[in-house]
């Protein structure tokens, strides 16, 4: 095993893994740009080490370094988190060249499944179910048809050098088509400065639906059901549970089996998740390989009783994973809120700074993977994820009721957070009934702020902001509250600046 | 017994409440409604309001001229105001309709300055690019006119209150 990890990550996710080294008796050593030198990863690792200016390309994404602090501080192995180098195919191989141990797949599967075009020919050949596209490059408008009519009408242009939604347009029928085209390649040159769009069959309100899977160097693979991550904003997603209310027993083995393949034909090792979409008609379609510790992870953890953590860092220590298949159970539902430094009244606008309050929530079944404390600085620089909320009940229904209640008690003060928001939608009756697609956002919370409860909360908070003012100017004498609890009476007539009696 | 009137915005949008003490009560008005309730303080952030059979919780904390309320999971920002100074601190500054001081909606890092120095705009055409936490946020001019002020540079780091650029109307 190893002495000593270095975590090439911020935030969170750093946190949450420093944690697995303090159980199992490893060092751990943290970097951290300039903009984070107070940050709570720095504070509970044993050991951190400066690694440049706040922009991350100079810091947590400059891999010499990254791999310099670690040969600096004797760190023998290297846990990239998610985001910044995790599914970096070149500083995997670096960190195998300089004899230092990346958690995470080996390099030569890492750099396969981050290549769309190839981890979809791979998926192919295994016989991985994709999502039916056009194969061959068209030129005229009579190719498209004709492969329009083959895939079957809806059908999506995208641009090939794709990304982002640029250049996507769905098509319902053949009289669309042509038009879809030109605005699409439009797009697509504008954006990407080339103009090529191919055809794909176009699911209808899918549902995302991905599979943990664990593999060690032997080839031992296995896989930790399902994660249900459909509730998603600008194609990011903001909450996940497990189980997904759209699986049955017969689907989830043969998803689950689908998985444990796609990842076998890419030679995968490590932690990884396979992604799907899942259509109405209950059919489903290998979208990518998540070739890392994802954000969603404990709802998996809460659920199966398997630490993801520390089954990455044993098996990059080669030790072989002890769990069978049959050897797992889902148990009860978990759900997770994503807590973002996001304004949700103005458009999930990012609200970076100083977190004036906080208040953790806790209880029976709450767990708070969290990146922040009072006082913190929110940087500007980073991705906007405070907190993750997850919630562990008996069954889903208390699992959201749980959620609810704890969003309630979440308090962050200071900045925005999408708490309030992801509580509105976990009580949405849409939502509670099961229904979440990839639309689900889009079409039940178009804007958010207006809604019955608002104007309520506005008005309470009002009245406590009137409360405190009222206590504030009333001197220390009179300030109702700090006489005990009782006492909720005050002498109004010492009002400094506020105008007393009504209009003045 | 006494009254007293506040006058704040929340969110900011300007709000009048008046506040009565009645017994052990207060009572709250504001816009036709009124809410009857005793308070107790429980921490310096956490204030319960007791009305009728219910319990309602209020966190807030104070950050110079914001009061930072948390209801229910819903977040506020209420601050003091007076009516006869105007609106303070929110968005763009308009004097007098012919000139615009065009603001960030949040701190962030200068990516982009589309515009120069001289130059006649549009409204709703993008002056400058502020990129926060991964997310680019264009910034855009609310009127018609001609760039007289360009005050940031790439790079430069900048918050909500600061001036980027001014518009001139012609």
């Amino acid at each position: 095993m190893f002495g000593k990890i270095l975590i090439a990550n911020r935030g969170e996710i750093a946190v949450r893994v420093i944690k697995a080294c303090r159980e199992m008796g490893i060092g751990s050593v943290a970097v951290y740009s300039e903009a984070d030198a107070t940050s709570l990863h720095v504070r509970q690792a044993d050991e951190a080490v400066p690694v440049g200016p706040p922009p991350a390309v100079e810091s947590y994404l400059d891999m010499e370094r990254i791999l310099e602090a670690a040969r600096a501080t004797g760190a023998e192995a290297i846990h990239p988190g998610y985001g910044f180098l995790a599914e970096n195919a070149a500083f995997a191989r670096l960190c195998e060249e300089r004899g230092i141990v990346f958690i995470g797949p080996n390099s030569t599967a890492l750099e396969l499944v981050g290549d769309k075009v190839r981890a979809r020919r791979t998926m192919e050949k295994a016989g991985i179910p994709t999502i039916p596209g056009m194969t061959s490059v068209a030129t005229s408008p009579e190719e498209f048809r004709v492969a329009a009519r083959a895939l079957g009408y809806p059908v999506m242009v995208k641009a090939s050098a794709g990304g982002g939604g640029k250049g996507m347009r769905i098509v319902c029928d053949e009289a669309g088509l042509v038009p879809a085209l030109e605005s699409g390649k439009r797009e697509a040159k504008s954006a990407f400065g080339d103009d090529s769009v191919y055809l794909e069959k176009y699911i209808e309100e899918p549902r995302h639906v991905e599979f943990q899977v664990l593999a060690d160097d032997r080839g031992h693979t296995i896989h930790l059901f399902e994660r249900e991550c459909s509730i998603q904003r600008r194609h990011q997603k903001i909450l996940e549970e497990t189980p997904s209310p759209a699986l049955d027993p017969e689907l989830r083995a043969e998803m689950g089996e689908t998985a444990i393949r796609a990842m076998r034909a890419a030679g995968y090792n490590n932690a990884g998740t396979v992604e799907f979409l899942l259509g109405r008609d209950r059919r489903f379609y290998f979208l990518e390989v998540n070739a890392r510790l994802q954000v969603e992870h404990p709802v998996t953890e809460l659920t199966t009783g398997v630490d993801l953590v520390r089954r990455q860092i044993l098996i990059a220590s080669g030790a072989d994973l002890s769990i069978r298949q049959e050897d797992l159970l889902q148990r009860g539902h978990a759900v997770e809120c994503r807590i973002y430094a996001e304004d949700p009244k103005s458009n999930f606008l990012p609200s970076p700074g100083r977190i004036a309050f906080l208040r953790e929530p806790k209880g029976p079944g709450v767990r708070f993977d969290s990146g922040v404390f009072e006082g913190f600085e929110v940087p500007v620089f980073y991705d906007p994820i405070l907190a993750k909320l997850i919630v562990w009940a008996e069954d889903r229904e208390a699992a959201c009721r749980r959620m609810s209640v704890a969003l309630g008690d979440c308090v962050i003060l200071g900045i925005h957070t999408t708490a309030g928001f992801l509580r509105d939608v976990v009580n949405h009756p849409e939502f509670r009934a099961g229904r979440s697609t990839t639309s689900f956002i889009g079409k039940y919370f178009p804007s958010w702020g207006t809604e019955e409860g608002e104007e309520d909360g506005r008005r309470l908070a009002l009245a406590a902001a009137a409360y405190e003012a009222l206590a504030r100017t009333a001197g220390p004498t009179g300030l109702p509250g700090r006489r005990g609890k009782e006492d909720v009476a005050t002498p109004w007539t010492t009002l400094g600046r506020w105008r007393a009696g009504g209009e003045t | 017994m006494s009254v007293t009137e506040l006058d704040f915005l929340v969110d900011g949008e300007p709000r009048k409440i008046s506040v009565e003490t009645k017994d052990k009560a207060f009572v709250f008005r504001e816009g036709g409604c009124v809410l009857e309730a005793e308070v107790r303080r429980i921490s310096a952030n956490e204030l319960q309001f007791r009305l009728g059979g219910r319990t309602l919780r209020a966190h807030l904390v104070r950050d110079g001229e914001r009061t930072f309320v948390s209801v229910d999971g819903r977040d506020f920002v209420v601050s003091e105001f007076r009516p006869e100074t105007g609106r303070r601190g929110e968005g763009d500054e308009k004097t007098a309709e012919t000139s615009l001081r065009v603001k960030s909606p949040m701190p962030g890092k200068v990516t982009n300055i589309a515009v120069s120095e001289g130059e006649e705009v549009r409204k709703n055409q993008t002056l400058v690019i502020v990129e926060a936490m991964k997310m680019e946020n264009e910034i855009k001019t609310a009127i018609d006119g001609v760039v007289t002020k360009i005050h940031v540079a790439v790079g430069d780091l900048v918050d909500s209150e600061r001036p980027l650029i001014e518009v001139e109307k012609q």
